[in-house]
């Protein structure tokens, strides 16, 4: 039992070695961007392409600021996905709380309902879903961007949401109708705070998916000054391929945000894709 | 109190926002896919019925063919290198004397939260043949072997592949880890004081358990290969020639470059079956597997 505990305390070097050479591996090619973005031409082709930047060129990220529109894409990156984390909670919490705490007969297949939205892959309805936005006279608009992001993610904080309602107390509501509120007040002034952290999870959850998508900003959005970061970034990088450091400049800009909330909510994100994973499997 | 919660009039207030908005926009159009694969449609009128002529003709298509057999490929470089790679890692990352846990944990995920256009420009310098990171470390190793990574028909897809396994691998290797985690200290102890290696326990004890964990990401990374677009688009356009098409690729070439947006729903359509049959698959083998250990176990027991 002694020699047991003590190589418990001791170190698995092996393990960590290999452990670390993956961190690494995921790390260093963003380590890399992020050097390159405060680089010349010069020195990533030749003088100094893996290094520290010796001489860092800030004038890059002006360059990327002022040049290329970042900032526009920036703006509309979050304005789109404000507006639909917006709509998405303005109208997937008052169907979690009838789904989770109200009576009605046909609950369960409007949970089914909603549901399918965690197996429906933006891609297989993109088609139709393109000539509906162009019928409702939303091509080539905030809109065209907005409407499909809530509606494709009304399933995800429907399954955390319901399930944060369904374990709060029936004591609660009693008490509330007993003083004379409505089921609205109710439900706005103590039922919703209640489920906050569910809220923020989801909305976390949500946040990053609609932050980062690619596909409905390159095929409904035509004009640039429209398009979101992903997009954006992705209609120059074959115009100004030509300057590096600016290009990753603009790169890191895009990540930065992503990167951040995650750092600063790394527990909250991992717990709330265990149960997306958990959900969708 | 019960009148107030089954209020017909609150709760069609409280729900029908909510599924109508759901029902118009995102259910009806890949209802519309479905109808729309049987009609030969310009996306401008309401198109002509055609029956099967789409699938007949899909199935003739030597582009298909290639798209196809591509999202295979994506996905099982995928199931390798995120699901049997990353289950390994969590493996090694359970032991109690790993140091840096949380460090390892946090690079692992940073790429999973980054944009896919970030992401693939990354990796496009990285790939660079004249001034790229990998070519240059080749010839700093005195190698004079250099590789257009991206321009070479038969490794450009696993190339792609790998930049997708890449950014996402984090993401299942989370799932993994938390799961790993939660099973009880007391089985590992139990199997350790028994005399069970650490590696006899990892496979009789951690990789059974989870079992249900295992499929999500299985699942996750079959479906994610064959609906792979973004690095496509990004990385090759398809290229070199057609040598990297998907599915989905080919499905919005179809639609918003050719202009036959009956055909891509048809496209679309396969892609959906294909990604149903895998999901069946994987469901019918892991379950299976386990009803056999039941039996056999049972046997044992009665023995």
């Amino acid at each position: 039992m002694e020699k047991k505990k003590r190589s418990m305390n001791r170190v698995n070097l092996p393990a960590t070695v290999i452990l670390v050479a993956f961190a690494l591996l995921s790390l260093y090619p963003i380590i890399y961007l992020g050097f390159y973005s405060l680089k010349t031409n010069d020195e990533i082709f030749y003088s100094n392409p893996f290094g520290l930047p010796l001489h860092p060129q800030w004038i890059n990220y002006v360059k990327a600021v002022t040049t290329f529109d970042v900032l526009t894409y920036f703006k509309n990156s979050v304005l789109t996905t404000a507006a639909s984390l917006a709509g998405i909670f303005v109208l997937v919490l008052p169907f979690s709380y009838a789904v989770a705490r109200m009576r009605w007969k046909l609950k369960g297949l409007a949970s089914m309902f909603i549901s399918i939205g965690l197996f429906i892959p933006l891609q297989v309805s993109l088609i139709p879903l393109s000539v509906l936005i162009k019928d409702l006279g939303m091509a080539d608009t905030y809109g065209a961007l907005i409407l499909p992001y809530i509606a494709f993610n009304l399933a995800f904080p429907f399954m955390i949401l319901s399930v944060s309602f369904r374990a709060l107390p029936t004591e609660l509501e009693e008490a509330a109708f007993i003083d004379g509120a409505s089921v609205y007040r109710t439900f706005l002034s103590i039922m919703v705070p209640l489920v906050k952290p569910a809220i923020s999870s989801a909305m976390l959850f949500s946040a990053l998916g609609i932050w980062n998508e690619y596909i409905l900003p390159t095929v409904l959005i035509s004009s640039n000054k429209l398009k979101t970061l992903p997009a954006g970034l992705a209609s120059f990088v074959g115009q100004h391929s030509t300057n590096w450091g600016a290009m990753g400049a603009a790169m890191m800009l895009a990540s930065i945000p992503t990167i951040i909330l995650y750092l600063c909510f790394s527990e909250k994100i991992e717990n709330s894709l265990t149960i997306g994973g958990a959900v969708k499997g | 109190m019960n009148k107030m919660l089954a209020d017909k009039k609150t709760i069609f207030i409280f729900t029908m926002p909510c599924l109508l908005f759901f029902g118009l926009i995102a259910f009806y159009p890949v209802l519309q896919t479905g109808i729309k694969s049987f009609y030969d449609w310009d996306g401008l009128t309401g198109g002509t019925f055609v029956g099967i002529d789409n699938y007949i003709k899909l199935f003739q298509d030597k582009l298909f063919a290639r798209s196809f057999k591509n999202g295979l490929l994506v996905a099982g470089v995928l199931v390798l290198l995120q699901v049997i790679v990353g289950l390994f890692l969590t493996l090694l990352l359970l032991d109690k004397r790993i140091k840096c846990k949380k460090f390892i944990k946090t690079s692992f995920f940073i790429p999973v939260v980054l944009s896919v256009t970030a992401v693939c420009q990354l990796w496009s310098s990285i790939l660079n043949p004249e001034i790229g990171l990998i070519n240059r470390v080749l010839e700093m190793l005195g190698s004079s072997y250099q590789q257009d990574w991206l321009s070479d028909k038969s490794i450009a897809i696993f190339v792609i592949a790998f930049v997708n396994a890449w950014q996402y691998m984090g993401y299942e290797f989370v799932i993994m880890y938390s799961s790993a985690n939660a099973i009880p200290s007391e089985y590992i102890e139990a199997s350790s004081i028994d005399g069970a290696s650490r590696w006899q326990t990892n496979f009789r004890i951690i990789i059974p358990m989870m079992k249900d964990t295992l499929r999500t990401c299985l699942i996750f990374a079959v479906t994610g290969g064959f609906n792979i677009y973004a690095q496509m688009q990004l990385l090759t356009q398809g290229g070199p020639g057609t040598a990297t098409y998907s599915l989905t690729y080919m499905t919005f070439r179809s639609a918003f470059k050719l202009r036959k947006y009956g055909y891509g729903c048809t496209v679309a359509v396969v892609l959906i079956l294909q990604c149903l049959c895998a999901l069946m698959l994987i469901n019918t083998l892991l379950s299976n597997k386990e009803e056999e250990g039941k039996r056999r176990w049972r046997k044992r027991s009665v023995q």
